[in-house]
């Protein structure tokens, strides 16, 4: 890792959350999608007690993945104008550090959008999540990483690309099935509907995940940019 | 390019390897007498088990096909060499080829062993993710024209899909699990087994040959006209 890394990584991640911050564009129009996806979630799937239990998890893990979609589409977006990527690409900033920047903003967006999702959904299907709440937390932070260390080095391809809104989400799916498998068994571990395995388990295994996919992205990460 | 490099490359590949082709037409006759013919009646499953013969080679080539795309795209990635990349779509279109003869063959076979088409079971959805995968990395290279960011794009996903599929594995394993797994084979069977699977390898490998030479074609003739629209303007 060379030396420019860390001063490269913290002057993009404190640009981008600045920019967040003030304009708030992404957080609040991905929050609300994320709202109204919730909603549609809740009309489609509201049953009795034992139903809601049993179709939660997948309503929040859908949901997890339909907003992740959108808000690391918007990634690059921002930098597309004034061709502020290139710049970026030519700097001699470590590829790495941009890379680790914007998953790390990314990061930070999804788990806002979730921390207004995940409780909006327990109202709405009448589920207590208070018993296991650091469980489900830890389940869901390990996600968003998840899908933030695959969708993060993709979102730059696709910014060149014909249809970078169809492109992203198709290609990022298939890829995140294990978390998606994961996630969704775990918190079902935990609402105790069901009892196939622990969700530490499942934990584990988005984190050996997350580790792996996490690993190649940054090792690939270097040629994707290379013009 | 210069014109002594397109020259060379179009040698090298416009060569039809008409051995391979009657090697691998008189195998599939071969291989449809072995399965309907020679091979003996399972007890239990009948005639539907003769779909195993195509199912499981297949199958493994489908696999095969995928991970060759996967180390040609990551070798593309480092070298930039066309040659490796087109390579890889060659072979990821092979597997998927191959891949719809699992697709299609598994469902007929599931239907009639436990009487339903589909069956949320660790390899079939495997098969189904990974056939995702690369339908999407075939898409991509087909509609998402030919400049070098597409084809870094489907490189970086064939690298990431191929090794994500161990923990998909995994995942549908420990979720849900029952396949057909060490079926104990008559010795005739296995005769049939590896003789079809023989066969399959070398229509694998023609085809693999054949793809990757319309696709260094394609781009010989696209250089070519490059050129000429150059010199004619």
């Amino acid at each position: 890792m060379s030396a420019q890394f860390w001063p490269c990584f913290k002057a993009i991640l404190k640009k981008d959350l600045k920019i967040e911050l003030r304009s708030k564009e992404t957080l609040a129009t991905v929050s609300l999608f994320g709202v109204v996806l919730t909603f549609l979630f809740a009309f489609g799937f509201m049953g009795d007690p034992a139903t809601n239990l049993a179709v939660a998890p997948g309503v929040l893990w859908a949901a997890l993945l339909f907003t992740g979609s959108l808000s690391v589409g918007r990634t690059f977006a921002r930098e597309q104008e004034n061709s502020a990527f290139t710049a970026l690409a030519l700097s001699p900033a470590p590829r790495s550090a941009i890379l680790a920047a914007k998953v790390l903003v990314n990061i930070a967006v999804m788990l806002g959008v979730m921390l207004v999702i995940t409780p909006l959904l327990a109202i709405l299907m009448h589920i207590d999540l208070s018993t296991n709440l650091f469980a489900l937390m830890s389940l869901i932070t390990l996600s968003t990483v998840g899908f933030a260390l695959v969708a993060t080095p993709l979102a730059v391809m696709a910014v060149g690309a014909r249809f970078p809104e169809v492109l992203l989400p198709m290609v990022v799916f298939p890829l995140v099935t294990p978390v998606m498998i994961c996630g969704v068994r775990g918190s079902a571990a935990l609402l105790g509907t069901s009892a196939d395995l622990d969700y530490l388990a499942w934990t584990q295994m988005i984190l050996a995940f997350d580790m792996m996919i996490g690993g190649g992205a940054f090792f690939l990460f270097d040629w994707m940019v290379s013009e | 390019m210069n014109h002594k490099d397109l020259e060379s490359q179009s040698n090298a590949s416009t060569k039809i390897p008409i051995l391979w082709i009657i090697l691998g037409a008189l195998g599939m006759f071969l291989a449809h007498y072995l399965v309907f013919i020679y091979a003996p009646m399972e007890t239990t499953m009948r005639a539907a088990q003769r779909i195993f013969y195509f199912h499981l080679p297949s199958a493994w080539l489908c696999y095969i096909g995928f991970i060759m795309c996967a180390g040609w795209s990551l070798r593309y990635l480092m070298t930039q060499n066309p040659k490796h990349d087109a390579l890889a779509l060659a072979s990821a279109e092979v597997g998927l080829t191959f891949g719809v003869i699992v697709l299609t063959t598994g469902p007929l076979w599931a239907r009639a062993a436990w009487g339903v088409w589909w069956k949320w079971e660790p390899r079939l959805t495997t098969m189904a993710i990974l056939f995702l995968i690369f339908t999407c990395y075939w898409v991509i290279r087909s509609f998402g024209g030919d400049n070098a960011g597409v084809r870094r794009f489907g490189a970086v996903l064939a690298v990431l899909g191929a090794p994500n599929i161990f923990f998909v594995h995994v995942a549908v394993t420990r979720w849900r699990g029952d396949h057909p797994n060490n079926i104990g084979l008559e010795p005739e069977m296995r005769v049939v087994l590896y003789s079809c699977l023989l066969i399959f390898i070398i229509l694998f490998s023609l085809l693999v040959r054949l793809r990757y030479r319309v696709h260094t074609e394609e781009r010989t003739v696209s250089a070519l006209s490059r050129r000429l629209s150059r010199i004619g303007g």
